[in-house]
């Protein structure tokens, strides 16, 4: 009987590990111990529960939630705007990137603008940007593109820059117009740079899409966190706070970790250094 | 050779400025050459002589400080399609297949996808690589690199291929094949070639003509003819062919300056 019980275990674990992949599975070891941890910490730290919810608290919270529809809807209302808020952003830092790295003139012009409103931060706009729009969507959007333009621009430009000049002759011998040139030789060459700013861009953004929802808005998973520590229900800013990372490593997964892997692991920085031998 | 002017050279002056150290270089002064038509020519000289800045000015990569670089009589002032270029560090675009590389110039054109692909096979075919139509150029060799790179020029159809010290970085023995199969590609596609080396015996090898070259600032030293007849041109027995031997001992002595022209 009880080895017969332990070949169950041994099974039920099995059947976990074919789930989760063997590198993941130590990680969710370690979050198992946390829980627990924070579990039995809580008689022995005797605080009320809304200073320190339990995590049994805080997953009956969670439940409510989703039962009511409030957390797929919040989170939803979160995705749309990162998604929406960083693509704005992404699109003009690199044609902003492509102008200003292609032509010199553009960059005497444009640089000093950029670098100065560079230096100011997005949180020192929000107060204005409020003023003028209200809470909502605008000033999420606008504060999420602000925050991912710079560090795709920079980037952009430093990738169009370090284009091997023998490529850029290649492509005009051949008989490329400059548009041409832009489409087959600048974009690609650039996109290993491109990716590296919008994989900083996507990092600040987040943290950005979260305290832009706690001062502009009326949903969304930052709002819940700044909501439930207002109205003493600190479960569910603690079940915001595990959305929030969920959230991220959700993005990094579906989103920008495909698109690395579609043109930058392919051809590969190796393969254009060795190019430029 | 009484053949046409093709690439008309007069008195070119071509300079440069040493980022670094704010020095003003001249590559060449007073340089006057003529290409003719169909012809291979051929352009030795000591490293600093202004050869490659020379090809620049043809290709149109660099503007002339003074004189004139005219094709047809008319001046040429940008880099175009007409002039084909073949560079020492081959110049594939790394995220294009050799296929796609090779028919880039016909899809720069506007050629449909099925007949530039055609057209990039049979050029891959006369330059042996079929087999590596599908690789990316970080998967080819040197000497297939360099193959890949003449057939993407040949492929685009210009009146004249600029060749900038193509075989330079590829291992010696691959060069020899390399230099064999440029003189049996060019027998069966005549155009125009200037072709930059620092390697007389590849210059005697390969050219009809061959200018020679003063170091830098570059001016013609002399201009050496190589009548010897296409179908003798093998590494297996060249060296025993009396003529080649006269015409590179001659010719790597006016390089070295010790013979006058």
């Amino acid at each position: 009987m009880k080895t017969a019980a332990i070949n169950d275990r041994n099974s039920g674990i099995a059947s976990l590990r074919s789930l989760v992949s063997p590198r993941a599975w130590k990680g969710v070891l370690g979050l198992l111990g946390i829980l627990a941890l924070w579990q039995t910490s809580i008689p022995l730290i005797g605080v009320s529960e809304y200073f320190y919810p339990s995590p049994a608290a805080v997953a009956r919270a969670a439940i409510h939630l989703v039962k009511t529809g409030i957390l797929p809807a919040y989170i939803g209302d979160s995705l749309g705007r990162y998604l929406a808020g960083v693509s704005i952003g992404v699109t003009l830092g690199i044609l902003f990137g492509l102008l200003i790295g292609f032509s010199a003139g553009a960059s005497r012009m444009l640089s000093p603008i950029i670098n100065f409103f560079f230096a100011i931060v997005e949180v020192a706009w929000i107060p204005l940007f409020v003023l003028w729009w209200g809470y909502g969507l605008k000033v999420i959007l606008v504060a999420l593109s602000y925050i991912v333009f710079f560090p795709v621009l920079y980037n952009t430009i430093l990738g169009v820059r370090s284009v091997p000049q023998v490529l850029i002759n290649a492509a005009y011998s051949l008989g490329a117009t400059r548009l041409q040139l832009i489409q087959e030789v600048i974009l690609p060459a650039a996109l290993p740079s491109i990716f590296t700013g919008l994989r900083l861009g996507a990092g600040f953004a987040f943290r950005g899409l979260i305290f832009s929802e706690m001062i502009a808005a009326k949903s969304g998973v930052g709002y819940l966190i700044f909501e439930g520590a207002s109205n003493q229900q600190t479960d569910r800013t603690i079940v915001g706070m595990i959305v929030m990372g969920l959230l991220w490593l959700f993005i990094e997964r579906i989103y920008i970790r495909p698109l690395e892997a579609l043109t930058v692991d392919r051809w590969g920085l190796a393969t254009r250094a060795e190019d430029r031998e | 050779m009484s053949a046409k002017t093709k690439i008309s050279v007069v008195d070119l002056r071509m300079e440069y400025v040493d980022e670094n150290r704010g020095i003003r270089h001249i590559a060449t002064d007073g340089l006057t050459l003529d290409v003719k038509e169909n012809e291979f020519l051929c352009v030795v000289g000591p490293s600093g002589c202004g050869k490659s800045t020379l090809l620049s000015a043809i290709a149109g990569f660099l503007k002339p400080r003074g004189g004139t670089v005219s094709m047809d009589g008319r001046p040429i002032l940008e880099p175009g399609a007409d002039r084909g270029v073949v560079f020492q560090e081959y110049a594939l675009l790394p995220w294009k297949t050799v296929l796609e590389n090779v028919g880039l110039g016909l899809k720069l054109r506007g050629v449909a996808k099925a007949e530039r692909d055609a057209v990039a096979m049979r050029f891959l075919d006369i330059t042996n690589l079929t087999h590596a139509a599908e690789k990316y150029p970080h998967e080819l060799s040197g000497g297939m690199k360099q193959r890949a790179a003449v057939a993407r020029t040949l492929a685009n159809k210009p009146e004249v291929m600029l060749m900038d010290e193509p075989f330079a970085a590829v291992d010696a023995q691959t060069r020899l094949t390399l230099q064999e199969e440029l003189v049996r590609i060019w027998d069966e596609n005549r155009l125009t070639v200037l072709f930059i080396t620092h390697s007389v015996e590849e210059a005697v090898f390969l050219g009809d003509r061959i200018i020679v070259l003063t170091p830098g600032p570059g001016k013609v030293r002399a201009v050496v003819d190589v009548p010897i007849p296409r179908d003798q041109r093998h590494w297996a027995t060249i060296n025993a062919n009396p003529q080649f031997v006269a015409i590179r001992d001659r010719t790597l002595a006016l390089v070295r300056g010790l013979e006058a022209a």
